[in-house]
């Protein structure tokens, strides 16, 4: 919907003129908007109609809501339908240097640690606005998502994936370190970037850039969480980045190349780049693997040590009916975890207890289910991130500390939940087979 | 284990863990490195293993009792490359790990001192020619000239990987916890010194080094378009203030509700 | 014909039992070497067994009358018959004696036979069922073949002075060289051996009336790296450690005051020192014939004198045993319920102990949190793995004067691992407020301070404890105080009586006590506390340990409490399960020892149980039962009580926070 207001001089005339005929019907909606208790009048000024204002409630009486709550509602479907994409676009044109990123891009969209590393290399790239860098992004996965531009990239080098264009090229896919840098070190020589950055993520940009590092001859800074623009130093940057496990703060100029930790710097939010696509000339280098991924393999989620768990399904004295507990946590994918009473009493083994007393435990989502929460309990689940809690007690403490609870029979909600999900799955299911 | 079972030793698995000297992160004192413990733990565990240990460093009284931690993991001795303070252990470790030729190199994939940037196998590894694998969870298998081992990833998942022996492979905190350190074999134990000649690290010597500083936390920032969105941003109740609470729903109400944030936060998988 | 036969049966039953002495003296000799006064140790015996042994078998009276009618009867008559029927001197009075000591003796045995008709299930049974009918065999026989000795009967033919000779025969083979040969009567040759030699002689009482105690754990000498740390093998117990196996008399009473026994845990006091014996001899533990570790039958283990006791984890893999699994040593709170009871003043706890500390400092196998909370104790000097410097965090309202700053105080609080506990917080809170109320002049260590060192010990790390306790040791030197106060009893313990080994003597009170003599000076002002029912838990190392029955009880009747005792309370009071490292090992059972505990608590009626240990309150409390009783610590009941504006220290105005809700 358009934001431009249009006037309509003849209803304005109307609404002017008492004696018009169609006045009144005007006056209530001047504009033929769905705002009838303010207008511009036509000297400008805005006319409001006191009346108009307000609902009535459900006693009959009329309310006003100043909160702005129900203003923000009528509003939606408004002349302020979408908020305007105020971002800046920005296109390099000829960068005077490149950055280069290799993003981690789990399951083929940018995480929050790539994103920060890009706010990271638009730092460097944009220091000096006379020679501008650009920021060059190197994918080794089929992106699920385009959202390289609002995320600062003006270069793309996609060489994931298994494209029909032939730009894409399997041999990256999984793990394949070799292959990787192979190609990397084939951007070095085509594109020859100021910077690498890599994510100091495990498994990703840690692995891959150390290598690249060695293969350079470079020595790389790692785990940096800062840098500052510094005249001394031959990079003119400098970096703060941990040392001996995260004892240490060591400042050092910054190298060619770093690997960031996340939150390293804010991603980019105000402007938008073109992500122009790049090709190498030569493609990548065929390399001899001497690593070979022979792919994932099924771990049972009940079998997952309790530390390492994301999501984990913990029973209590609350359950009573262990065999439809272990069903859920099954149909669930969740690991199982337990209170002390319930290894006490035998039903779940010891190194299944959360707790000060068992395992602390890390996980995104942890549903305690029948667990009133004793404090040595709480203790273990602090750094979990969110908590559900399905207990009969509403008072006990784990329900305060939940940030969900359902107060009910355990068991009802729990057969309820895995009646739910095993519909979804059926959903998808059909899905995936018409699509 | 079930590794129990009477295999012929066809041939002896040559394995050497490089171990450094650990730092506890909250008193600061020496102690076996959480990760090469780990790694030596890897290494006992390998049916048939020849299983060596190798530190370069220096060695004195604090270095001492830390390195005895490994030994009192069962091992009768360390081979001890004494290196200066400061000293680029990288030719000194490659000459000797040339020497030993070892099928297999373990080691944690950091140490807990000095820069900590985990490089060391990546550059032993250069020197050597040989592969490395990083983050391993298991040993599964090791013929013909392959292993066969499994790479912990995040969240507890594992990925089944083939190198070429010989190589390098680190590992992380997802391997399993290394046994416990008993005080009589760590005091029995001896170390095999063996010299090589040290580089000076001069790069480290420049760099301006001090204790952790708590990072900041990143605030939440809000780019609101109007004054209302920002304040009501700003007067937002803080995270953790109290939960919804459910109460007299149905099962099927109640279910969904936790459905929905199962969702939300993605651990529900699709299949 | 009896006057031929007698002789010889008496001689060669006494050459008999001489050689079986030598072979049993020389399976004693195959322990480690441990200097003990002979003289002065044979000369004290017979007081050690008429007063201390005694004083633990009159606990029950019947059976002490029958012992000493049994006994009594057997030393006197066996005397007697040798000089009478051995030498053949009947002559006067000697033969009226010898048939009143057999007829007394025969009257004692009557109540051992009754006792066997249907014997408790802690006593063995096995040869143990025909100690009755032997001893009585024995009586009778010498009765009767003295008779014709004092001319009251003529001598009988020939066949009746064969069936004599056969039932005295019988008699003499049970009682004098089956004594050295492994019979029955073993426990009276070996018994008085051990009382003899006994390691720990301070734990008998002295002739000016002084209760001997001896209860601190000795020292491994670690200086000396040839010196085996701790027991593998049955050879590796010094000898009058194997000597005091042998002396068990399989009567069961620690049996029957085991706690992680009854919890259905692994571990049979009576069976271990049993199984002790066996390895001695070497053999297998199938002819034990009493009750078996809860879960693992008899007959599954085999050991020798040099073979070791716990198998390695790696031969346990593949399913082989030894002489006793490392889990049955595990199970072991360490609570000495097994050595107050045992008659034969046998030391459990020390074998326990000893054993622990090879498969920890040798093995390197503390089973599940041992080996976590030992490398916490090295790393951070706390089983926990707190931040050292954070030991105060909790006080930081308080205001605590440090030691490091007063140099000098009257009593030094030990404050103890306590301090990371939230509930146990509220126990110091308490405890600082009454000192305070009560002026008295007080200083903690603050970070100083660490881990006493028990909780190592007890798992079997003698390196971490003696590292712990030397740097303990080294700073307390430099400041002066009078005395140690504690609310932690194992601290206490390990403070007063395990330290002066390593050089550090000090005075040291429980809280309890020093309460108990604040409330004696007329320093504390105390209302008496609302009425509730109120039961009193004997922390172990408090009570066994260190025998503080009574300053306890006295506060709380100071808090005009009356006390609703347990049945097991006092030197039998029963273990909360916390001791010994046991939360840590962990030992699976049938049930939890302080569930038991909170039974016992329940079947008094008391709504409030008065504790004085954070071990004990944090297994009470942790016991999840509808209407469980209250579990407060002493000094909170005090802090409690006290008349606040009355009291004559400024701590008055102080804010009450021990109430506080506890929030995360």
């Amino acid at each position: 919907m358009s934001d431009i207001v249009r006037r309509d001089p003849r209803r304005e005339w109307i609404a002017r003129n008492r004696l018009h005929p169609e006045h009144l019907a005007v006056r209530v909606d001047p504009h033929g908007t769905a705002s009838p208790s303010e207008w511009p009048g036509p000297n400008g000024l805005t006319r409001r109609n006191p009346r108009a204002v307000g609902f009535i409630g459900p006693n009959g009486i009329k309310r006003i809501d100043r909160s702005g709550a129900q203003q923000a509602a009528t509003q939606s479907g408004g002349r302020q339908a979408q908020p305007k994409d105020t971002r800046r676009r920005v296109d390099i044109d000829a960068p005077d240097f490149l950055v280069a990123v290799v993003p981690d891009m789990p399951g083929g969209r940018l995480s929050s640690h790539d994103r920060d590393l890009l706010g990271m290399a638009r730092q460097l790239a944009d220091a000096d606005p006379e020679r501008p860098g650009a920021v060059l992004a190197v994918v080794f996965v089929e992106p699920r998502e385009a959202a390289f531009d609002e995320a600062g990239i003006d270069r793309l080098l996609s060489l994931g994936g298994a494209g029909e264009d032939g730009g894409g090229d399997a041999r990256f896919d999984g793990y394949a370190p070799e292959a990787r840098v192979a190609a990397l070190q084939a951007v070095e020589r085509e594109l020859a970037p100021r910077h690498w950055l890599l994510p100091d993520s495990a498994l990703g940009g840690a692995d891959l850039g150390r290598r690249l590092a060695v293969r350079l001859g470079e020595r790389p800074a790692t785990q940096v969480w800062q840098i500052e623009a510094d005249a001394v130093s031959e990079t003119d940057w400098r970096c703060i980045a941990r040392g001996a496990a995260g004892g240490t703060d060591m400042t050092r100029p910054l190298p060619r190349v770093a690997m960031a930790l996340a939150e390293c710097a804010e991603p980019v939010s105000e402007t938008r780049h073109a992500a122009r696509p790049v090709e190498l000339t030569q493609g990548p280098p065929q390399v001899l693997a001497r690593i070979e991924d022979l792919g994932a393999v099924a771990v049972d989620p009940a079998g997952v040590a309790l530390g390492e768990a994301e999501f984990i399904l913990s029973a209590g004295n609350g359950v009573k009916d262990w065999e439809a507990y272990h069903r859920a946590a099954r149909i669930l994918g969740a690991t199982e975890g337990a209170s002390r009473v319930a290894v006490d009493d035998g039903f779940m083994p010891r190194d299944r207890q959360v707790g000060a007393t068992g395992t602390w435990v890390t996980a995104r989502v942890y549903v305690a289910v029948g667990i009133s929460g004793a404090i040595q309990h709480l203790q273990g689940i602090q750094s979990c991130e969110k908590v559900v809690a399905i207990n009969l007690d509403g008072g006990c403490d784990m329900v305060k500390r939940a940030d969900l609870a359902v107060i009910g029979d355990a068991g009802e909600i729990l057969a309820a939940l895995v009646a739910m999900v095993e519909r979804y799955r059926e959903q998808q299911q059909e899905n995936r087979d018409a699509a | 284990m079930p590794h129990d079972v009477a295999t012929p030793a066809e041939t002896e698995l040559n394995v050497a863990v490089l171990v450094s000297v650990g730092r506890h992160p909250l008193t600061a004192r020496a102690r076996r490195a959480d990760q090469d413990a780990r790694a030596v733990e890897m290494a006992l565990t390998l049916p048939d293993a020849d299983v060596r240990l190798i530190h370069a460093g220096r060695h004195d009284d604090d270095s001492d009792s830390a390195l005895r931690g490994y030994l009192g993991m069962g091992l009768a001795s360390i081979g001890l490359l004494e290196q200066p303070s400061g000293a680029d252990v990288v030719p000194a470790l490659a000459a000797v790990l040339r020497d030993a030729s070892p099928q297999l190199v373990l080691t944690g994939a950091r140490a807990e001192t000095g820069e900590g940037s985990g490089l060391l196998p990546y550059l032993l590894a250069d020197w050597l020619g040989w592969p490395i694998v990083t983050g391993l969870a298991a040993v599964e298998s090791v013929e013909h000239g392959m292993a066969t081992v499994l790479q912990a990833l995040p969240r507890g998942q594992r990925r089944r990987l083939r190198v070429r022996l010989p190589a390098i492979a680190t590992v992380e905190s997802s391997a399993p916890a290394a046994r416990q350190s008993a005080f009589g074999p760590a005091r029995r134990g001896g170390f095999d010194p063996e010299t090589r000649d040290g580089v000076r690290d001069d790069a480290l010597s420049e760099w301006h080094v001090q204790p952790a500083r708590k990072r900041p936390k990143r605030l939440k920032i809000v780019k609101a378009a109007s004054a209302r969105d920002r304040f009501k941003a700003a007067a937002a109740k803080a995270q953790g203030g109290g939960g919804q609470v459910l109460e007299g729903a149905t099962p099927e109400q109640g279910a969904e509700a936790i459905f929905k944030l199962l969702e939300e936060e993605g651990v529900v998988r699709r299949s | 014909m009896l006057d031929t036969l007698l002789p010889i049966l008496i001689f060669s039953a006494l050459a008999l039992a001489a050689v079986g002495a030598v072979r049993r003296v020389r399976l004693w000799r195959q322990g480690r070497s441990s200097p003990v006064p002979l003289i002065r140790g044979l000369a004290a015996m017979p007081r050690r067994y008429l007063v201390d042994l005694h004083h633990i078998v009159a606990r029950d009276k019947t059976m002490s009358n029958t012992h000493v009618a049994t006994a009594g009867g057997f030393v006197l008559a066996a005397v007697l018959a040798i000089v009478v029927h051995g030498l053949g001197l009947a002559e006067g009075v000697l033969g009226w004696l010898l048939l009143a000591a057999s007829a007394t003796m025969f009257a004692g045995s009557l109540f051992v036979a009754r006792r066997r008709r249907n014997p408790p299930a802690r006593l063995s049974k096995g040869p143990w069922m025909r100690l009755p009918k032997s001893l009585m065999a024995f009586s009778l026989g010498i009765f009767v073949v003295t008779l014709p000795a004092v001319g009251v009967l003529p001598a009988g033919g020939w066949l009746v002075a064969l069936v004599l000779a056969a039932v005295v025969a019988w008699g003499l083979a049970e009682l004098v060289f089956g004594m050295t040969w492994g019979g029955p009567m073993k426990h009276a040759f070996a018994g008085a051996l051990h009382l003899a030699f006994h390691r720990r002689p301070e734990r008998f009482s002295d002739k000016r009336g002084g209760e001997g105690r001896s209860t601190g754990l000795k020292a491994l000498d670690l200086e000396d790296d040839q010196a085996p740390l701790g027991v593998e093998t049955p050879a590796d117990f010094t000898w009058n450690q194997l000597l005091g196996f042998d002396a068990c008399v399989q009567c069961g009473r620690c049996e029957a005051a085991c706690p992680a026994f009854a919890a259905g845990q692994p571990l049979n006091p009576k069976k271990l020192i049993q199984d002790m014996v066996v390895g001695m001899a070497g053999g297998s533990d199938a002819r034990y014939a009493g009750s078996p570790y809860p879960g693992k039958p008899v007959g599954e283990h085999a050991g020798e004198p040099h073979g070791p006791i716990v198998a390695r984890p790696s031969a346990q893999a593949q399913g082989r045993t030894a002489l006793v699994d490392a889990e049955t040593l595990w199970s072991c709170t360490t609570c000495r319920a097994c050595v107050e009871e045992c008659p034969m003043m046998i030391e459990h706890v020390d074998a326990i102990v000893d054993m622990r500390r090879f498969l920890t400092l040798e093995h390197g196998n503390t089973p599940n949190k041992g080996a976590e909370v030992l490398d916490n104790l090295i790393a951070t000097d706390n089983p926990g793995g707190f931040d050292p410097g954070s030991r105060l965090n909790w006080a930081a309202d308080l205001d605590l004067p440090l030691m490091a700053d007063k140099r000098e105080a009257e009593v030094l609080l030990w404050l103890g691992d306590g301090v990371f506990d939230m509930r146990n917080q509220r126990t110091l809170r308490a405890l600082v407020k009454v000192l305070r109320a009560a002026d008295v002049d007080f200083a903690v260590l603050g970070a100083e301070e660490r881990d006493s060192g028990d909780v190592a010990r007890r798992l079997g790390d003698e390196a971490t404890f003696q590292s712990l306790a030397r740097r303990n040791i080294a700073t307390l030197a430099p400041y002066r105080f009078t005395h140690i106060v504690t609310c932690d009893p194992h601290s206490f313990h390990v403070l007063k009586n395990e330290y002066g080994e390593l050089g550090g003597n000090y005075e040291v009170f429980h809280h309890s006590t020093y309460l108990h003599r604040l409330i004696e000076a007329g320093r504390l002002n105390l209302k008496a506390m609302k009425a509730s029912s109120v039961t009193y838990h004997d922390p172990c190392y408090l009570g066994r340990y260190n025998g503080e029955y009574q300053a306890p009880r006295e506060v709380l009747k100071a808090l005009g409490v009356e006390l609703k005792e347990m049945a097991r309370s006092g030197y039998r009071s029963r273990c909360c399960g916390g001791g010994g490292g046991a939360p840590i090992t962990d030992v699976p059972g049938k049930q939890r020892i302080p569930d038991m505990r909170m039974n016992d608590v329940r079947e008094t009626g008391a709504e409030l149980v008065a504790v004085g240990c954070p071990q004990c309150t944090a297994m009470l409390e942790g016991v999840v039962a509808e209407e469980r009783a209250e579990v407060k610590d002493i000094a909170e009941l005090v802090a409690d009580a006290l008349v606040e504006n009355a009291a004559p220290g400024g701590a008055g105005n102080r804010p009450r926070r021990d109430t506080e809700e506890v929030a995360l």
